[in-house]
């Protein structure tokens, strides 16, 4: 399986949180969601893309929504974490925990080789 | 309009999403790829796709704008089924007359037929009358038109000739005598 596959597939399950992550304390737009993500590590979010995702999160009212002016461009659709997406977050955080720190325990006795 | 929005427009349209909310969705991704530009970020690195109808497609249906699309259930062809189930129906139903008329036939009596019996014409020429007809019944033939009065008398002929086989008990199988009274 490719590296790249494999990453995507990881992240698949927790972008949603990620995404939460970014707009819990502060609103952002589409973009600038994407940015956040950037600043704290994840530069690229694999296959696929955050508008999916943010439209399944706004569905199932995880996410609310508002529209307002950005820094000198056209009115822009803000994402905020909403009360339940907030509970979500917090379970989901746990929950990853959870499963890295099995994973881990699991892959701490593999002993990886890297040659150049 | 960049053109993978305006694809995406288009796919929206034909999707049926309401116009206000395709609008506004065109609009945010309109901006948010300019700025991604503007800072020399991709559009494939934003939308993480390169085919703008799959991308648009999927952002509606993951929004709840559009009904997911479920595998269409293959239509299984009736008629087929059909054609077997009346096949079968008249098969079991011939089967069920021939049964029945078999067992039919082993239960009813079995007809009166009578045997087709033959029965060698004796000689009775030189014979008595009754004596003669006794012993045509004996062997299985019939005599008729003797009048007890031609009881003694002799029989001088019969047809058909002795050792003739002849169907016995039959309509055409009497014996012709002819007599000649005593004297």
């Amino acid at each position: 399986m490719a590296i790249e596959s494999r990453r995507s597939q990881m992240l698949r399950g927790v972008l949603d949180l990620c995404l939460l992550a970014v707009v819990v304390d502060e609103p952002a737009y589409g973009y600038e969601m994407t940015r956040r993500l950037r600043e704290r590590g994840l530069s690229t979010v694999g296959e696929g893309s955050i508008y999916p995702l943010l439209g399944r999160l706004e569905r199932e009212g995880l996410v609310a929504t508002h529209r307002a002016a950005s820094d000198g461009g056209p009115p822009r659709k803000y994402y905020s974490a909403s009360a339940s997406g907030r509970r979500a977050l917090a379970e989901g955080v746990r929950a990853w925990r959870d499963v890295r720190g099995e994973v881990d325990s699991v892959l701490a006795t593999i002993e990886a080789e890297v040659t150049g | 309009m960049t053109a993978f929005v305006k694809e995406c427009r288009q796919e929206w349209k034909r999707l049926g999403v309401p116009d206000l909310l395709a609008d506004e969705m065109a609009a945010d991704l309109e901006a948010d790829l300019a700025e991604a530009e503007a800072e020399g970020v991709s559009t494939a690195e934003i939308v993480g796709e390169s085919d703008p109808r799959r991308f648009a497609a999927t952002w509606a249906s993951e929004r709840g704008l559009v009904p997911e699309q479920r595998p269409q259930k293959r239509r299984r062809r009736v008629w087929p089924w059909v054609v077997v189930f009346v096949f079968i129906v008249l098969f079991l139903s011939w089967l069920a007359l021939q049964t029945v008329g078999t067992s039919h036939a082993r239960n009813s009596p079995p007809a009166q037929v009578p045997p087709a019996r033959r029965a060698t014409v004796p000689n009775l020429v030189g014979k008595r009358a009754c004596r003669a007809e006794k012993i045509a019944l004996a062997a299985g033939l019939i005599v008729r038109g003797l009048p007890r009065s031609r009881c003694h008398s002799l029989v001088v002929a019969q047809t058909p000739a002795a050792g003739t086989r002849i169907r016995a008990q039959a309509p055409r199988s009497a014996v012709k005598l002819r007599l000649r009274a005593r004297r």
